[in-house]
């Protein structure tokens, strides 16, 4: 099998990815070390941010790499293992919150992003990949929406 | 020739205006004219104001020409007229007179200074505002029952048109009640003077003024005779319960019409009070005077009572005039030097005061829109609100309820130090209700001035200096005569004494105390 | 805009209206050419003042720091005036606005000659308080400090041991051979080391205002190119520059001699974003200090919210109109802002109301719709950022984002403290409000 990092630069559907986690000097964390649990955007989701979002992110390597430490949990969670968790701790420190509706056939939600592939096992964990970037909820989110 | 001048002068202006070759604007729109609307406006209004500035300048000369130091009457005037009728062209002033004159053209002069461009038919307007002027200058100034009479009819004329052509939505019938109202007074008063001067004749009815004062009548036909005149002037007034005309008059009336209304008009009804009942049916006046202080301190508290009650501001400060009334009412009964020295300042003082404050609402009426106390709010407010206008109508409230240091306090002090030796509980019921005047005009202030402008609704114009210079100049006479009301009591001095000089019988002696205690 | 097919049935908020223009892309400021003029001749009068905000904002972070008398604070050293902004210029990161990377040129020449038109010295110039009125973006910076808990990383990290050591080393060095302030800070040394807070707050308030004076001079550039068609487009604007500064980092240096001091250096990953922005949101346009005039209170009647949480005194409640000397709020700002209009707005002015008269209040009633849209742009990026697009066909995704939006306006309809009766938003829905 292969790491984290060279199953995401053989999918080829994560280029972007795998340029922000190389500008982030994160290949090694994330090829070596574990094991971890990724939520994987895949191009398709990075294309949906507006533009100038990535520019400014690539010039800022701390702020770069608490995004994508956002995307990041550490230990191994499957599909199954995460049904029962609605929310998980991320390495950026903020929770991802998980989401298992009955009218998504497959797959599960991630915050605001469906998971379009789970279970993608690596030698230093398993990836789940992503329709759309997470970003951490600041801390009023919950309040507003949990009033209505 | 001088009290002619003061008495023709405004019939004159009157007629001036009407000849001029400008056509009145029925509304504020063009009309078919060569000159612009605006221009017609302000020519007609200069004109105005030139001729009222004329009959001011004419006051200064009369004020002048008066000796302050004699009490009686002076630069009489006379000549037969309808000899056979006794009805002379007979005219004199005295200190009673005077304030009275002089207000009268003061208010006149402000009226038309503080009229706009929006006036609907101008030059009738001014037409009506002179002849107003004219009519109640000779009844101020009659020396001859008949001819004050004639006088005091024909003024009823102008206003009555004034209310009804100027007037609010109801003027219809303000107008009437005040026109059946003043005329019931006025026949009531033609009875009364007329039988006065065939009482006071003998064989040839005597009608003039000196010959009645000097004549002895029996005391029961001077009461008779004094109540149906306290009928007659307590309407024009007027006193509880005579007063029902005031409050939809007062309120009808356009802003300056009211301000004749109440500040000179009404003054004829507590002139006549002191002129034909104090001084020609002396013994009279004595026998009834308990019972007027009682009066006077009704109207008092009715007055101050009733206003407190009131939503509408112009309503209040209506009601607030009949409370102001009874003071005069309770200084005549008294009939002290110093009281009766008050009760003419407070004619003048009172005249001041509600010129101000109708003003003062006029101006709000027309800028927020409404006189109702619960809408109203935040006039203070520096950018959005009439913050100048809400200043003068402070002073002009604090004026009213009495406060030392305006003209309001002079006139109620000298009558509160003058009646109270005479007739101590209806001075306290009066000085109660002096508290009482306080409580409606802090409810008015609180209300009206105090508070925050509602983002939503408060979008007033903003008032114009044309608006502003009046008020602000009424209300520094008001200041001005309260921090120096010498300027305003000497004039009436020595006519007080007179006045109240119990008989011709009278010892010389007993006067003496009493006019030391009117220069103390 | 292509219309989005509501699939929900209508909402039953009170202010159901707004959560269904949010829910269409709109901003909860009517769209209307009116609006439109308002909100971009306002975010233009800000954004020169604010030029100077920024730069005079880190020059007391980086420079005046904990100057015991900081007389001089507000005169600004023209390397600060020279200080290239990141987002605007030849130089910039990322080039938000087309113009310059250094002071306004309208700032500069209101800093020379000011409102009298004169050449006086510096010193007369601000005694007379012709000038760009500092205090009022100090206010901002003190409530941020003040409502601590927005939010953000950065609020637990200035009660952290390692911020401590950092402040630490920069008091030392500052007060470096000065016995008695060193003496001083042995005996009280939290009340330095709150100073230090609010110097890093200086800092986080310049950063975060250095990228929206450029936004908002762009802004003003499309639009008077004709490039907005409608208020949506203004706020679609803001809310793509949400998105393309939020990684921006937040940081606060202190240059003592030749030396830098990290108090937060950048590379604790602090956003703009999470950082400055929301916390700024939360701390100064919902909630401020409760300077008076901003809204009528009486405490009597339980108007003053017991929790801090609960204070509503922004300038979306402000109340515009002045009440007896207490001024209009936010009066320091209104007035450097009359100072920049731009010409449309003067004239819009002068037909209105007082005309020249009241041109404060007419000018601060705009201020507070353009503030409206800038809080639209940024509840619209919240749901772009951590919700779902709003044509998304998945109803149970629409219910969230309805969710979000209602939750949002439930803050303007609250009816304790009268905070419905307290927030404008119900006026700036119509136009007769000036």
């Amino acid at each position: 099998m292969a790491s984290i990092v060279d199953i995401a630069v053989s999918a080829g559907s994560f280029a972007t990815l795998v340029t922000a986690v190389k500008a982030a000097n994160l290949v090694d964390t994330l090829g070596t070390g574990g094991p971890f649990t990724v939520f994987a955007p895949n191009d398709a989701a990075f294309a949906k941010l507006p533009p100038g979002t990535i520019t400014t992110l690539v010039q800022n390597i701390p702020q770069l790499t608490r995004i994508l430490c956002y995307h990041v949990a550490a230990g191994v969670y499957r599909q199954a293992d995460l049904q029962s968790r609605p929310r998980l701790a991320s390495l950026e420190g903020s929770d991802l919150y998980l989401n298992f509706p009955e009218d998504l056939a497959t797959g599960f939600e991630v915050n605001n992003a469906t998971v379009v592939a789970a279970d993608i096992e690596a030698d230093n964990g398993i990836i789940h990949v992503l329709d759309t970037v997470v970003l951490p909820r600041p801390h009023w989110f919950d309040g507003i929406v949990a009033n209505s | 020739m001088l009290l002619s001048a003061v008495l023709w002068g405004p019939w004159l202006a009157a007629l001036i205006l009407a000849l001029l070759p400008v056509p009145d604007a029925r509304t504020a729109m063009a009309p078919a004219s060569s000159l612009k609307p605006s221009e017609t406006r302000s020519r007609l209004k200069g004109v105005a104001i030139a001729l009222a500035s004329g009959l001011l300048g004419l006051q200064v000369w009369l004020w002048q020409a008066v000796d302050i130091g004699a009490g009686g009457f002076q630069l009489a005037e006379f000549q037969t007229w309808l000899p056979g009728l006794g009805l002379n062209y007979s005219l004199a002033v005295d200190g009673l007179a005077l304030p009275l004159l002089g207000l009268n053209a003061l208010l006149t002069w402000i009226v038309v200074l503080s009229s706009d461009r929006t006036q609907v038919r101008p030059k009738l307007f001014y037409v009506l505002v002179f002849l107003i002027h004219g009519g109640i200058a000779g009844a101020l100034l009659s020396q001859n029952l008949l001819l004050f009479l004639l006088f005091y009819e024909l003024e009823l004329i102008p206003v009555y048109l004034a209310i009804a052509v100027f007037g609010g939505p109801n003027r219809d019938l303000a107008a009437m009640k005040f026109l059946v109202y003043t005329a019931i007074s006025g026949l009531i008063l033609l009875g009364a003077l007329v039988a006065l001067g065939w009482v006071a004749g003998g064989a040839m009815p005597e009608f003039e003024f000196g010959a009645i004062q000097s004549a002895q009548i029996p005391l029961n036909l001077q009461l008779a005779l004094a109540i149906a005149l306290l009928i007659g002037f307590g309407i024009k007034t007027p006193l509880v319960p005579l007063h029902a005309w005031l409050p939809d008059t007062y309120v009808e009336a356009s802003a300056p019409i009211a301000i004749l209304l109440g500040g000179i008009l009404a003054k004829l009804g507590s002139y006549g009070l002191f002129r034909f009942i104090l001084q020609l049916l002396p013994e009279a006046w004595q026998v009834l005077s308990p019972y007027l202080a009682i009066w006077g301190a009704v109207c008092v508290l009715y007055g101050a009572i009733a206003a407190i009650a009131q939503k509408d501001i112009k309503r209040m400060v209506a009601y607030s005039s009949i409370g102001h009334m009874g003071y005069i009412l309770l200084a005549g009964a008294a009939a002290t030097p110093l009281a009766v020295t008050g009760g003419i300042v407070q004619m003048a003082s009172h005249g001041l005061i509600l010129a101000v404050l109708f003003d003062l609402v006029g101006i709000i009426e027309k800028k927020v829109g409404t006189r109702d106390l619960d809408v109203l709010n935040g006039l203070f407010n520096p950018v959005r609100g009439l913050p100048a206008i809400a200043a003068f109508l402070v002073v002009g409230g604090m004026a009213s309820a009495g406060l030392p240091g305006l003209v309001g306090f002079v006139a109620e002090y000298l009558i509160f130090q003058g009646s109270i030796s005479v007739f101590p509980i209806p001075t306290l019921v009066c000085i109660f209700g002096t508290g009482l005047t306080a409580v409606y005009f802090v409810i008015l202030m609180n209300r009206t001035c105090f508070g925050k402008l509602d983002n939503f609704t408060s979008y007033y114009p903003q008032v114009t200096p044309n608006e502003r210079v009046p008020a602000f100049l009424l209300t520094l006479l008001v200041v001005f005569f309260g921090l120096a009301p010498g300027n305003l009591t000497r004039w009436s001095e020595a006519t007080a004494v007179q006045l109240v000089r119990p008989a011709p019988t009278a010892t010389v002696s007993a006067l003496v105390p009493m006019h030391i205690e009117v220069k103390r | 805009m292509t219309a989005i097919a509501p699939i929900l049935s209508p909402s039953t908020h009170p202010l159901a209206d707004v959560v269904h223009r949010l829910e269409a892309g709109g901003s909860m400021l009517p769209d209307t050419p009116e609006n439109l003029m308002q909100i971009i001749g306002l975010y233009k009068a800000y954004a020169v003042p604010m030029d100077f905000y920024w730069r005079d904002l880190l020059y007391i972070g980086e420079r005046v720091f904990l100057e015991p008398l900081p007389f001089f604070k507000y005169f600004l050293p023209q390397e600060y005036l020279d200080l290239a902004n990141h987002y605007a210029g030849d130089t910039a990161d990322l080039r938000v606005w087309r113009g310059r990377a250094t002071a306004h040129p309208e700032l500069l020449a209101f800093m020379e000659k000011g409102e009298l038109k004169t050449k006086l010295p510096k010193l007369f110039h601000h005694l007379w308080h012709d000038r760009i009125n500092m205090e009022f973006a100090e206010e901002c910076m003190r409530a941020m400090l003040w409502h601590r808990n927005m939010g953000g990383q950065l609020d637990p990290y200035l009660d952290s041991e390692e911020y401590r050591q950092n402040a630490d080393r920069a008091i030392r060095a500052y007060f470096r051979g000065n016995p008695l302030l060193l003496g001083l800070y042995q005996l009280f040394p939290e009340l330095f080391l709150e100073q230090c807070r609010q110097a890093t707050l200086y800092s986080c308030l310049g950063l975060f205002w250095e990228v929206m004076a450029p936004v908002f001079f762009e802004m003003s550039d499309i639009y008077d190119e004709g490039g907005f068609r409608g208020v949506p487009d203004a706020m679609n604007f803001l809310v793509n520059g949400i998105f393309a500064i939020a990684g921006r980092p937040i940081y606060h240096r202190v240059y003592i001699g030749s030396e830098c001091y990290e108090l937060v250096p950048k590379s604790k990953g602090f956003t703009w974003l999470y950082e400055a922005a929301f916390p700024y949101v939360e701390a100064v346009f919902y909630r401020t200090a409760p300077f008076r005039g901003t809204k009528s209170y009486n405490a009597q009647a339980g108007q003053i919210p017991a929790h801090q949480e609960d204070f509503h005194y922004g300038v979306l409640y402000a109340d515009t109109f002045p009440v007896g000397s207490a001024g209009i709020p936010p009066t320091l700002l209104s007035q450097d802002m009359l100072h920049f209009l731009p010409p449309y707005m003067l004239e819009y002015y002068r037909q209105h109301c007082r005309g020249e008269d009241d041109m404060l209040v007419q000018l601060t009633v705009s201020f507070q719709r353009s503030m409206y849209n800038v809080t639209s742009a940024v509840i619209q990026a919240g749901r772009a950022a951590f919700l779902y697009p709003l044509d998304d066909p998945n109803p149970r995704h629409r219910q969230q984002n309805r969710a979000y939006f209602e939750g949002q306006l439930r803050r303007f309809a609250r009816t304790d403290y009268d905070i419905d009766q307290a927030c404008r938003i119900n006026y700036v829905q119509k136009q007769s409000y000036r």
